[in-house]
């Protein structure tokens, strides 16, 4: 039965590019600019704060002037499986509510603030600190007027509930009702691309559809340089990161002592 | 007019003493509600829980309270199902702590919830993949059962009793206890596994994460286990606790005895299935997801001593000395591991609950500490001001104790 | 039946039982869920018709192509370009965030106000445009009456080259002062460079993108140097070809750039020049130098004659003597064959540039490092090729027309500027802000009576130790044409505020360090929200009320703009079509000039005015220079002609230490602080961060969540600091200590890290503001307040990358 819907099915996934990232943080602003995300005043509250695209920074650990710092941007990893067969990401399977479901259309984990009834348990089984709860009401004071530049697409959320990176996904519906309108019902590649990928100044984030193979993620993948964050705890993401620094490699994972490869000589 | 509600009159203290007795924990109820109309006003940020602390300080109340209610389904248990008959003599104070326990994890987690308002989509929107939703359905449920195991004892007050109607109600209920017992107990299984089971699946969590049998992951069946047999510890403490204060003997030795042997057992049973436990976690889990045992307890005040004390301090050792009948007998060795045995099951959720989260996954994420705020402290307390002062009010009015009078004679 | 107690209590659970087994309670509890899902305090954006609108971002030099996405006539999202051909499609975080400054009501000036409460409180009252304009125009006029029109100074930050900034100087001398003093920035430094080297103050034009081999003293390339949406995209095409492009950072700390880059050298902080010429030792010495260009084109490399017959040092015989690597890795604290490696790697890259400018070069550079970078350029022979720099390449805009001044006028601009700029002590320099706070602070009678802020933001952003602001409370009447209610209006008496970025149509004039010529219109996105009107207007009008009207023919700024834009047409070249398949730097590696796409006047301006831009390729190939020797000058004919004459004493008030030919040449200063470096014995940088806006415009609220809590953490600020230098004052991660320099004291907090070279101090530009909204004020500190700036030899400009402090724990 699912097999024969398997050619509308999508997989879209990111593949962000560590060595041409450079921190600058305009997909973290881009993204809580799309998505109506609140500011409030005090925003260093780092772990109350709101972010869904979210850079940490690492480092080499080598003293000056062997220093070397590099940026990792984490949006939802939409997880895809747990790892035991079963068919959700960490944080699907634990919701109580049904508020937060894998889209099998596109493998997006959406996330309903109406329906959310604020137990955190998803966050607590994220290991990746991607979801992030409202502790105080939406920060849209009387008289400031910041309020005006709220997107309709996206509802704001009240406080209590959680909310995470939705891969844009009101993005999605606007580039298919454009297909739709125009009698298509397929979307080309770069239709549909997430407000920070669009956004970045540095080209390093790169969109697309992991199930297609002419699109560029599919390929950018195949990269000996490419992994993903804690890919051994079989969450399998779909957001991708390439980095040819092996002191970066090993930051995204847990490695014991002797496990980590580094990849040598590469052609091409 | 109040002493007409008392049951046994001449053996309570008087309305000024009961009064100054329970006014401190009426303040510490105060305190918490207010605590509580913060939160529920102003939202969580009232507290300090975080993105990082989801679960927090309440959750562990919860689960501690919770863990050692256990002694309520389980005395139902051996008294009706196994029909262990000396138990009868101590259920009905089993039955009120558990109620307590319950109904204060219920009311805790109404606050903890960001949209109290919504928790009804748990069973709206029910996702029956979801070990909070199991926890969810039992507790509410066995909540009930309790409250119709607390009914009949309600109804055997002085002056309730009185009124034909109810006493016969109260009576027929009394009969069909050993069907709610069983009931109960079916609910309290499912919930306390599901409760270890809520973090066993945390399949992301390697800290937490465990392998198991079908959908159950094994803290699913530690859980139970260590609730049972941390529970008539509880039993045993709130007892004997309520003999000090009231300077009485409220129970007999055998009923004590009974439990703590029981409890003897079934602590070791569970200490070697947690070590098995830890053994596979730290050769299994934790190796496949990159990590050793010290990865875990390299930062923060969450040393390796918590796991020591865990298993050794709080569990082999209380398991012995409740497994060696001369030792026992003795009061204070009996009190001492009954408390022990009740840390251990607190440390085991409290871990659980706290470490987990504290612990970071991606090797560049960063410990982060959390320290409760004085709302969450209210709030927490007053759930233990609350059970006091519902054991000393059904203790005052019901008979709680049935051979208090017999015990008392002389 | 009788309502005894038990009855009541029975009728009373029975009701309540009652109730459960009626519908009430279900929809109660529904009814509940339904009101927490429609809270009304929670904002529901009202939907409407969607349309997006092209435009430029003018928020700083960089001149990005936005798309503004708009439902009716709101805008909810400000998205790259990607038929624009600066910044392919992505933007910075500034800019992305660039509709909370037009949104946020409190930190805006919703029309002219004059000042009520004592100076620097902030409170102000509404006033009319009319009342506002007559209350300004009548002070000028009797400025002029009085015959002192010098008496009006003016601050301007606008971009070099700009129409506005044209306006403005023309309307301070068609009053008649000559004090038009202009904000700092490292375009100044680049200009002077050029004019001494090159002979053409042209602007910044460097091919990055067609470079294989980058070597930056300095630049903050990710942290927002340049034109950073077109800066970073360069980056992430380097970073395209891999190995084939080779990026070194020269800088002191770790900064992003340095941490990403290929090779990171960390040099003591005010000896680049030293390590530039050092490099060039060895490609001298080992004869890896273009010997074509060195011949054809440069003049002063080998020992030279003048007309007089005198013998002179040239350049190759300097940096010969004085700059081996051994020489250099003693000023430098770099290891010899470190120099030898990065000379050779880039004298023998295919296409190698140098480039300069600390920071995102919002603050200027020091003029003979530039000048030392300049002639690595010159070396290798890449000037006026593709990867390479390119001289003479402004923007063919029609000049304003000749203005006859009256007698007044005349008058007051033959009185000497305050600044002292062009004067003995600082001949090639155009402004010193900091000479205007220093006369101001120091002289016993007021020379500024009025003083007008266009665009600019000093109090905040000069490095001068507050030097500026304590200037302002001694100068009689401020008028602040600034849209946010940033600090240096709080100062003002008059607010005359501009429309925000988005409200107004402005142009875009080469963006900071393109390497070609490029003019754009920003759009009115929305209409003004407020009572504001635009600079430009506003000075056509001031103008008309101060009987200067015959020098402001134009009906408004948009015709001024027309005006300047007739000179793009009549140069006969240019484009205003793009296609993001052709990207710029390609057709210049391809050397392809392709044909206007317009044929009137009309047609390019249309094209403008919808958004596009209008750019041409820059001047390669033949290589002809306007020095007086035609060449490019190792050693500059004009600093010799000025400076020949100059005593010893003279040449040491302007910092410079060096004898003889050298004064010519560029080559090394060392750096003299007047402070006593044992009671001060730490040196303290301030660092930026593409992440923070340090310049006139605010941060957007959005950027504090891209801050790490280590940089900010609730109202304090963090000092970045080596863990070997913290030892020695037994400093822990987080500590709280007293920064304090000659200028002043800053509290912070410490931030431990290998990023940070020992004995160095770093703290970010950005935080600190006093003025705004709860967003930003009260938040860290401005390292700005407590550098105690010392003067760049030669420029006199400010040396603010060296402040002597000392630290105290608290
Ligand atoms: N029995 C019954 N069936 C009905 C109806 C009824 O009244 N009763 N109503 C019909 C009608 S009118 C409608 S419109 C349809 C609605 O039916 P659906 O379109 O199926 O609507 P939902 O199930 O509410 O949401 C669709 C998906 O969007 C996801 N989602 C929600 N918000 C987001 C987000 O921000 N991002 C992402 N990525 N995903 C998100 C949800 O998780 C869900 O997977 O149902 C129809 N079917
Ligand atoms: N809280 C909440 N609000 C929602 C939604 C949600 O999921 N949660 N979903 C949203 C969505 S997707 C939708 S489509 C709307 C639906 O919201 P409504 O448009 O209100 O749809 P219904 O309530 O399903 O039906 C409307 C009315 O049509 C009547 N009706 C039925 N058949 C006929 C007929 O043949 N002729 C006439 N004249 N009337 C008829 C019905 O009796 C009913 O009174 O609700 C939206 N609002
Ligand atoms: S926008 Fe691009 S370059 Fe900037 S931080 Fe994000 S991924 Fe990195
Ligand atoms: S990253 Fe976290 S929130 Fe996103 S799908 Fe995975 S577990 Fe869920
Ligand atoms: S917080 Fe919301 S989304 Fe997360 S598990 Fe609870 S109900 Fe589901
Ligand atoms: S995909 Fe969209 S929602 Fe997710 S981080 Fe990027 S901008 Fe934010
Ligand atoms: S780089 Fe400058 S021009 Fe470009 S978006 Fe940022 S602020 Fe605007």
């Amino acid at each position: 039965m699912e097999k024969e819907h398997d050619h509308t099915r999508h997989r879209y996934g990111m593949v962000i590019d560590l060595d041409k990232c450079t921190g600058c943080g305009t997909c973290m602003v881009a993204c809580a600019a799309e998505n109506n995300v609140s500011v409030r005043p005090d925003e260093s509250d780092k772990e109350r704060s709101i972010t869904w695209m979210q850079l940490y920074k690492i480092t080499n650990g080598k003293e000056f002037p062997e220093s070397e710092v590099c940026y990792f941007p984490r949006p939802c990893m939409q997880c895809e499986e747990d790892g035991n067969g079963g068919k959700h990401s960490p944080c699907v399977s634990v919701c109580v509510a049904t508020a937060t479901e894998i889209d099998h259309e596109t493998g997006i984990v959406s996330q309903i603030y109406t329906r959310c009834i604020g137990c955190r348990y998803c966050q607590a089984a994220c290991p990746y600190h991607a979801r992030f709860f409202n502790w105080w009401d939406t920060y849209f004071p009387k008289g400031k007027g910041l309020e005006r530049y709220l997107s309709p697409e996206v509802s704001v959320r009240m406080r209590g509930v959680v909310e995470k990176c939705t891969f844009c996904h009101h993005r999605y519906m606007r580039a298919k009702t454009k297909a739709y309108a125009e009698g298509r019902k397929t979307l080309e590649e770069g239709e549909y691309i997430t407000a920070c990928a669009e956004a970045c100044p540095a080209q390093a984030i790169t969109f697309g559809d992991l199930n297609n193979p002419d699109h560029a993620v599919s390929k950018l993948i195949k990269s000996p340089y490419a992994f993903r964050l804690l890919e051994r705890l079989n969450t399998k993401p779909k957001v991708y990161y390439l980095s040819k620094r092996d002191w970066v490699r090993k930051k995204a994972d847990n490695f014991l002592p002797g496990e980590f490869k580094p990849v040598f000589k590469v052609k091409g | 007019m109040e002493s007409t509600l008392i049951h046994q009159e001449p053996k309570r203290c008087s309305t000024r003493t009961f009064f100054l007795w329970t006014l401190p924990w009426i303040l510490i109820l105060g305190w918490g509600g207010l605590s509580a109309f913060l939160c529920l006003w102003k939202g969580l940020n009232q507290t300090n829980m975080s993105n990082i602390f989801a679960f927090a300080l309440w959750i562990v109340f919860d689960l501690g309270v919770i863990a050692l209610g256990a002694g309520a389904f389980f005395t139902g248990f051996l008294t009706y199902i196994i029909g262990k008959k000396e138990l009868k003599s101590i259920i009905n104070a089993a039955v009120i702590i558990g109620f307590i326990c319950y109904s204060g994890a219920m009311a805790m987690l109404g606050i903890d919830i960001g949209q109290p308002l919504r928790g009804w989509f748990i069973f709206w929107h029910a996702n029956i993949h979801s070990m909070l939703v199991e926890v969810s359905f039992c507790i509410t449920c066995y909540l009930s059962v309790l409250t119709i195991e607390f009914l009949p004892i309600i109804l055997e007050n002085k002056k309730l009793e009185e009124i034909r109607g109810l006493r016969l109600f109260g009576h027929n209920l009394h009969e069909a206890m050993a069907i709610f017992a069983a009931t109960g107990t079916f609910l309290s299984f499912f919930h306390q596994g599901s409760l270890g089971g809520m973090f066993g699946v945390m399949h992301a969590r390697p800290f937490a994460a465990r392998g198991g049998f079908y959908i159950w992951p094994w803290t699913f069946f530690l859980f139970v286990l260590s609730a049972i047999a941390a529970g008539p510890c509880f039993t045993i403490l709130c007892t004997k606790l309520t003999e000090k204060l009231t300077r009485k003997k409220l129970v007999p030795d055998d009923a004590i005895q009974s439990l703590a042997k029981i409890s003897g057992w079934l602590l070791s049973i569970y200490m070697i299935l947690k070590i098995a436990d830890t053994l596979g976690w730290i050769y299994g889990i934790l190796p496949k997801a990159g990590l050793r045992l010290m990865d875990c307890y390299k930062e923060g005040p969450y040393g390796i001593w918590m796991l020591i004390t865990e298993i050794i301090i709080c569990g082999i050792i209380p398991a012995i000395i409740l497994m060696i009948p001369k030792a026992r007998k003795k009061m204070p060795w009996l009190i001492t591991a009954s408390i022990l045995n009740c840390i251990g099951i607190l440390i085991n959720r409290f871990v659980f609950i706290i470490v987990s989260l504290a612990i970071p996954v991606m090797p560049f994420d960063r410990f982060w500490s959390y320290v409760p705020t004085w709302q969450e402290w209210g709030v927490g307390l007053a759930i233990i001001a609350y059970g006091i002062i519902v054991f000393s009010v059904s203790y005052r009015y019901l008979p709680v104790f049935p051979k208090e009078r017999e015990l008392n004679m002389a | 039946m009788k309502l005894n107690r038990r009855n009541f209590i029975l009728s009373l659970v029975g009701g309540i039982a009652g109730i459960q087994v009626t519908p009430l309670p279900w929809k109660l509890m529904d009814d509940s869920a339904i009101w927490t899902q429609n809270w009304p305090w929670v904002p529901v954006p009202p939907t409407g018709e969607f349309t997006s609108v092209k435009s430029v971002c003018s928020l700083c030099p960089g001149g990005c192509g936005i798309k503004v996405r708009k439902v009716d006539n709101r805008a909810v999202k400000i998205e790259g370009r990607t038929d624009f051909p600066v910044n392919p499609g992505g933007i910075c975080p500034v800019g992305m965030g660039g509709l909370q400054l037009l949104y946020d009501e409190s930190i805006r000036y919703l029309g002219p106000m004059k000042r009520v409460g004592p100076r620097g409180a902030g409170v102000f009252e509404n006033i009319s445009w009319k009342e506002a304009l007559s209350i300004l125009s009548n002070r000028i006029s009797a400025l002029r009456k009085k015959g002192t029109p010098e008496a009006l100074a003016i601050v301007d930050g606008n971009k070099n080259d700009s129409t506005m900034s044209a306006l403005i100087k023309r309307f301070a001398t068609a009053a008649g002062t000559p004090n038009y003093i202009r904000m700092p920035s490292m375009e100044d430094t680049y200009k002077m460079t050029s004019y001494l080297m090159t002979g053409n103050s042209s602007p910044m034009s460097v091919d990055l993108e067609n470079a294989n081999y980058i070597l930056s003293f300095g630049c903050g390339l990710l942290e927002g140097w340049g034109a950073p949406g077109r800066v970073l995209n360069a980056w992430g095409l380097w970073k395209e070809r891999g190995n084939k492009v080779k990026i070194v950072q020269i800088e002191s700390r770790a900064s992003n750039t340095a941490s990403k880059a290929d090779k990171w050298l960390a040099p003591v902080p005010g000896t680049e020049a030293a390590l530039a010429l050092g490099i060039a030792n060895v490609i001298i010495n080992q004869g890896l130098f273009d010997t074509s260009f060195i011949d054809r084109h440069s003049y002063g490399f080998e020992d030279w004659t003048s007309e007089d017959g005198t013998r002179h040092m040239g350049f190759k015989r300097l940096v010969t003597d004085k700059y081996s690597p051994r020489q250099v890795s003693k000023i430098t604290g770099l290891k010899e064959g470190q120099i030898v490696a990065i000379a050779k790697e880039f004298a023998s890259a295919k296409a190698p540039v140098a480039i300069c400018g600390k920071g995102k070069g919002n603050n200027n550079g020091s003029l003979y490092e530039f000048m030392a970078v300049q002639a690595l350029n010159a070396l290798v022979g890449n000037i006026n090729k593709p990867g390479g720099i390119f001289v003479n390449n402004t923007l063919p805009l029609s000049n304003l027309p000749d203005m006859k001044l009256d007698a007044i006028a005349a008058r007051g601009l033959k009185t000497s500027r305050i600044d002292r700029a062009g004067s003995k002590l600082f001949p090639f320099t155009e402004s010193l802000i900091d000479n205007m706070s220093r006369a101001i602070n120091e002289g016993d009678k007021n020379t500024v009576d009025t003083l007008l802020v266009f665009a600019s933001n000093p109090v905040f952003t000069l490095p001068d130790g507050g030097a500026f602001k304590r200037a302002l409370n001694k100068i009689p009447f401020i008028v602040s044409f600034s849209p946010y209610r940033d600090e240096t209006s709080y100062m003002a008496d008059l607010i005359l505020p501009d429309h925000v970025y988005l409200e107004k149509r402005d142009e875009v004039v080469c963006p900071t360090g393109l390497q070609y010529p490029l003019y754009a219109l920003s759009q009115p996105v929305v209409d003004p929200l407020y009572n504001t009107r635009h600079t430009g207007d506003v000075i056509i009008q001031l103008a008309k009320r101060s009987g200067l009207q015959r020098y402001f023919p134009w009906s408004d700024y948009e015709d001024v703009l027309k005006f300047r834009a007739r000179g793009l047409f009549d140069s006969g070249r240019g484009l205003v079509t793009y296609k993001n398949n052709k990207p710029v730097w390609q057709q210049i590696k391809q050397n392809r000039l392709a044909a206007s796409d317009y044929s009137t006047f009309n047609q390019m301006w249309e094209g403008l005015l919808a958004g596009k831009a209008w750019y041409s390729l820059p001047h390669t190939g033949n290589v002809s220079f306007s020095t007086k020797s035609g060449k490019f000058e190792f050693a500059s004919f004009k600093m010799k002609s000025v400076l020949g004459t100059y005593s010893k004493g003279s040449l040491k008030a302007m910092g410079i230490g060096a004898e003889g030919d050298e004064i010519f040449m560029p080559h090394y200063e060392q750096l003299r602080s007047s402070a006593n470096r044992h009671d001060y014995p730490l040196r303290l940088i301030p660092y930026e961060i593409i992440n923070l806006a340090d310049n006139f415009v605010p941060s957007p609220p959005f950027l504090t969540k891209t801050l790490f809590d280590n940089q900010l953490r609730k109202k304090e600020s963090f000092i970045e600091i080596n863990p070997k230098t913290a030892s020695d004052y037994n400093l822990q991660e987080g500590d709280r200590i007293l920064v304090e320099s000659p200028a002043g004291k800053a509290m912070v907090r410490v931030c431990l890290t290998e990023e940070a070279m020992p004995g160095n101090l770093y703290m970010p530009l950005g935080l600190g503001h006093t003025a705004y909204d709860e967003f930003l004020r009260g938040k860290g500190a401005n390292p700005n307040q407590i550098i105690s700036a010392e003067k760049d030899p030669l420029s006199g400009q400010f040396v603010w990358w060296d402040t002597p402090v000392k630290i105290r724990k608290i």
